[in-house]
C-alpha cells in the first residue's frame, strides 16, 4: 500500500507524464486546469454526499503514480471475446485504441478515431469534441481522466444509419503489474441513426488493474441507441466511470448495465432528456458477492416536455460484498406530461452483505406521472418453503430464486450472447449451482 | 370406510406453539390408505398449523406429541425430505414465484423424487407427454406451463395448479389446505374431479375445509371438527351436513363446557 494520499500521488505522476503527452500547449493547458481543480478541490470522499458508501481507502490502494506501460499479453484477447457474430470490434487496450485487436471498422456511416492520434494531429478538434467536466464531486474522476488525457475512441454514427450489427467495444485489461488507465470514450448518433452497442470490461490478467472512464454520449434527434454493459473483470481490477448522456427530441437510450465481476466498480451516470419526447430505459443488475462492492449513482434529468425514464435496478451481495444505488430524477419545470418510474429491488444472500439504496425524486412542475420504489431484503421464505414443500433442495431453491431475481433484467438484454454470458456467470456464482439444471 | 389399510398417518395428542402461542392443544388423528379425512373448522381454530406442522413449515414449535409417517417419525425429516417421501401438501395461498418457470419446477419437484427413490430421471419428452396429459385433465391452458409459478394465475388457477402438481407427484399423503376456498362452482368441480381421480387404495388424503361444500362434491371416510386447538367431534359424512347446518357455534359452547 502506497503511503502517499493518492492526489499527491497524481500531482508527482502528472509532473513525471505531462511532457510526454502529446497535443501540444492547447492539451497541456487543458490536462493542467483539469489538475488543478482536481488538486484544489481532490478527489471525492465520504463527506460528499453521492460517494459515501465507497470504499475509497480500497481505491486508494491502487498505483495512480504508475506510469502506463506498453499493452502486454493482448493476444490473450480471443477467448475472454463474447461470440458477437458479424460485430464490429473496438478495442481499447489498456485505455488505448488498438488498431491491431481491432477488427475492420470501415463502414458507410461509420466513424471510429482514436483520440489519442486525434488529440496529437488536431488538438484543437479533440477540445471541442472532449467535454470538459464539471468541477462537482460527481465530475471528479472524469478530471483525473481530463487530467492524463491521452487516449480513447469516438464512435459517430451518421444521421439516418442503421447498423444491423452490434458495435462491440471491449475495455481491455493486459496489465501483468498493477496500472491505472484513463480513458476518453465519446459516442455521438446523428438524427434517426440507430445501433446496439456492446461494452465488454474483460481482464487479460489477475493484476490490480483501475480503469477510469469518462465518456459521453449524445443522441441527436430520433436516434435510437441500446447500449448493453457487461462488467466482467478479475477479482482484483476496479473501474470507476463518469458517463453523461444527452438526449435531444424523440430520441431514445437503453441501457442494460450488467456488473458481474470485479472488485470494485463505480458507475456515473448522468442522463438529460433534453428533446422532447425523448425517453430512456436504464436497467441495471449486480452481483456483489465475496469482498466485491457495486456502487451505482445515477442521474436523469427530465427537461424536454413529454420524456419518459424507465428504471429498473437489482441489486445482489453475498458474502461481505456491499452495494449501492442511488438514483436521482430531476423533473424540470419545462417537462410537462414527464412520465418517470425508477424501481431499485436488493437480494441480500448473507448477513454480512450490505446494501444501500436510495431512490430521490424531484419534481418541480405538474401534470407529470412519477413513481418510485426501493426493496432490501432476504429471500422471501414462503416462495424457500413452497420450493422445498416441493422436495427441491434448499440450497437448490434459494438458488432457483436468486436466479429468478435477475432474470428480467438478463432477459430485456437485446443481444442474445449477452443474455447466455450473463446467464453462465449469474448461476456459476450461486451457491447450489449444481443443483439447478436446464433452467432456461 | 377400509379400516384394513396401512396406517399411513399417525398423529399422537400433538401440541404445537406459533411464537408463545399455543395453537395446537392436542390433536391426535389417524388415517390409514384409501381413507379421504376431512377436518373442518372455524377460522383460527389451527386447521393451517396442523397442515403446516405435517408439511414442515418453519415457525412452529413442537411442544409435545408425536406424528408418524408410514411408521416413521415425521416431525424428525426434513420438509423436502417429507415431499421425496410421498407427502404433499396443497397450499391454502400457494406463492408467486416469478422467474421460476412453472414446467421448471414440475420436472425439478418430479425429479428430485425419483432420484430419491433411485429411479432414472424422465427426460424432456418424457416429461412434457406426461405434464401435458395431466394438465388436460385439470382444463388447464399449456400456456401456464412456461409462466413464472403462479405468477399472474387466477385464483383458480393457482389451485388448479396445486392439484395438477399433486397428480403429478402421485403422493401417498396428500394434505389439501381450503383447497375450495376462493373458487367459483366451476373450478371447484374441476378441483373435486382432480382430487376424485387420485383417491386410490394405496393413498391417504386429508382435506382442510371451512366449508362443507367441497365435500358435496369429495365425499369424505371420516369427518373431524377442530375447534380451539382440539379435536372436538368426528364421525362420517353427516357431520359436515350438520354443521352446515348448525354452524360451529354449538362445538365451541360443547368444549367451553368441557
Amino acid at each position: 500500500m502506497n503511503a502517499a494520499a493518492p492526489i499527491e500521488r497524481i500531482a508527482a505522476l502528472h509532473a513525471r507524464l505531462a511532457p510526454s503527452l502529446g497535443g501540444g500547449p492547447t492539451w497541456a493547458r487543458r490536462r493542467g486546469e483539469a489538475l488543478g481543480t482536481l488538486l484544489a478541490r481532490g478527489l471525492p470522499d465520504r463527506r460528499d454526499e453521492n460517494w459515501k458508501y465507497l470504499d475509497h481507502a480500497l481505491l486508494a490502494e491502487y498505483p495512480f503514480d504508475a506510469a502506463p506501460r506498453a499493452p502486454a499479453d493482448a493476444a490473450r484477447l480471443a477467448p475472454l471475446l463474447l461470440p458477437l457474430e458479424g460485430a464490429r470490434r473496438i478495442v481499447l487496450a489498456d485505455g488505448r485504441f488498438d488498431a491491431a485487436l481491432s477488427s475492420n471498422l470501415a463502414a458507410s456511416g461509420l466513424e471510429v478515431a482514436d483520440l489519442g492520434r486525434l488529440l496529437e494531429r488536431d488538438p484543437e478538434a479533440a477540445l471541442n469534441l472532449l467535454r470538459a467536466p464539471g468541477t462537482g464531486a460527481d465530475d471528479r474522476y472524469a478530471l483525473l481522466a481530463d487530467a492524463f488525457a491521452s487516449g480513447g475512441v469516438l464512435l459517430r454514427i451518421a444521421a439516418g444509419r442503421q447498423l444491423e450489427e452490434p458495435l462491440y467495444l471491449v475495455h481491455l485489461a493486459t496489465a501483468a503489474e498493477p496500472a491505472v488507465h484513463q480513458t476518453r470514450v465519446v459516442i455521438e448518433a446523428g438524427a434517426n441513426a440507430r445501433c446496439t452497442l456492446v461494452e465488454h470490461f474483460v481482464a487479460a490478467g489477475e493484476a490490480a488493474v483501475l480503469g477510469n472512464l469518462a465518456a459521453d454520449i449524445a443522441l441527436a434527434e430520433g436516434a435510437v441507441v441500446s447500449h448493453v454493459r457487461l462488467h466482467r473483470h478479475s477479482a482484483t481490477a476496479a473501474q470507476v466511470e463518469t458517463w453523461t448522456a444527452r438526449l435531444a427530441a424523440k430520441s431514445r437510450y437503453e441501457q442494460h448495465l450488467l456488473a458481474l465481476g470485479g472488485r470494485l466498480l463505480r458507475s456515473n451516470l448522468s442522463l438529460t432528456l433534453d428533446g422532447a419526447g425523448s425517453a430512456c430505459r436504464l436497467d441495471g443488475l449486480f452481483l456483489a458477492d465475496s469482498d466485491r462492492q457495486v456502487d451505482l449513482l445515477t442521474q436523469v434529468a427530465h427537461a424536454g416536455a413529454a420524456t419518459e425514464t424507465m428504471q429498473d435496478y437489482r441489486g445482489i451481495a453475498a458474502g461481505r460484498g456491499r452495494g449501492g444505488f442511488n438514483g436521482r430524477i430531476t423533473v424540470q419545470p419545462t417537462a410537462r406530461g414527464a412520465n418517470a418510474s425508477q424501481s431499485s429491488r436488493n437480494l441480500l444472500l448473507t448477513p454480512l452483505a450490505e446494501i444501500n439504496a436510495r431512490p430521490q425524486l424531484e419534481i418541480l412542475v405538474d401534470e407529470v406521472q412519477c413513481r418510485h420504489g426501493a426493496t432490501t431484503g432476504t429471500l422471501d421464505a414462503d416462495q424457500v418453503f413452497y420450493l422445498v414443500s416441493r422436495g427441491l433442495d434448499p440450497a437448490a431453491a434459494r438458488a432457483l430464486l436468486t436466479y429468478a431475481f435477475c432474470r428480467d433484467v438478463i432477459g430485456r438484454v437485446p443481444v442474445a450472447a449477452v443474455r447466455s454470458a450473463a446467464e453462465s456467470l449469474v448461476a456459476a456464482s450461486l451457491p447450489g449451482r449444481d443443483l439447478i439444471r436446464g433452467l432456461a | 370406510m377400509s379400516e384394513s389399510g396401512q396406517l399411513i398417518l399417525d398423529v399422537r395428542d400433538l401440541r404445537v406453539k406459533a411464537g408463545d402461542r399455543l395453537i395446537l392443544e392436542g390433536i391426535s388423528l389417524a388415517v390409514r390408505a384409501g381413507e379421504v379425512h376431512a377436518i373442518m373448522g372455524p377460522n383460527g381454530s389451527g386447521k393451517s398449523t396442523l397442515t403446516g406442522v405435517l408439511a414442515g413449515r418453519p415457525g412452529f414449535e413442537v411442544v409435545s406429541g408425536s406424528a408418524a409417517y408410514l411408521g416413521r417419525d415425521l416431525l424428525g425429516m426434513a420438509p423436502e425430505e417429507r415431499a421425496r417421501e410421498g407427502l404433499f401438501l396443497a397450499f391454502q395461498y400457494p406463492v408467486e414465484i416469478p422467474g421460476v418457470n412453472n414446467v421448471y419446477l414440475l420436472k425439478a419437484a418430479l425429479n428430485a423424487q425419483r432420484k430419491h427413490r433411485g429411479l432414472p430421471e424422465l427426460d424432456a419428452f418424457e416429461f412434457l407427454g406426461l405434464v401435458k396429459a395431466k394438465l388436460a385433465a385439470m382444463r388447464m391452458d399449456d400456456a401456464l406451463l412456461n409462466r413464472g409459478v403462479n405468477e399472474g394465475f387466477s385464483g383458480g388457477e393457482k389451485k388448479r395448479n396445486e392439484i395438477l402438481q399433486m397428480s403429478l407427484l402421485e403422493p401417498t399423503l396428500a394434505l389439501l389446505d381450503e383447497t375450495d376456498s376462493g373458487l367459483d362452482i366451476d373450478a371447484l368441480k374441476v378441483v373435486a374431479e382432480g382430487v376424485n381421480a387420485m383417491r386410490a387404495p394405496g393413498r391417504a388424503m386429508v382435506l382442510v375445509t371451512h366449508y362443507q361444500r367441497l365435500l358435496d362434491h369429495v365425499v369424505p371416510d371420516q369427518v373431524h371438527v377442530l375447534a380451539g386447538g382440539r379435536i372436538v367431534k368426528s364421525g362420517g359424512r353427516e357431520l359436515a351436513l350438520e354443521l352446515e347446518r348448525r354452524g360451529y357455534d354449538w362445538l365451541r359452547a360443547g368444549t367451553a363446557a368441557a
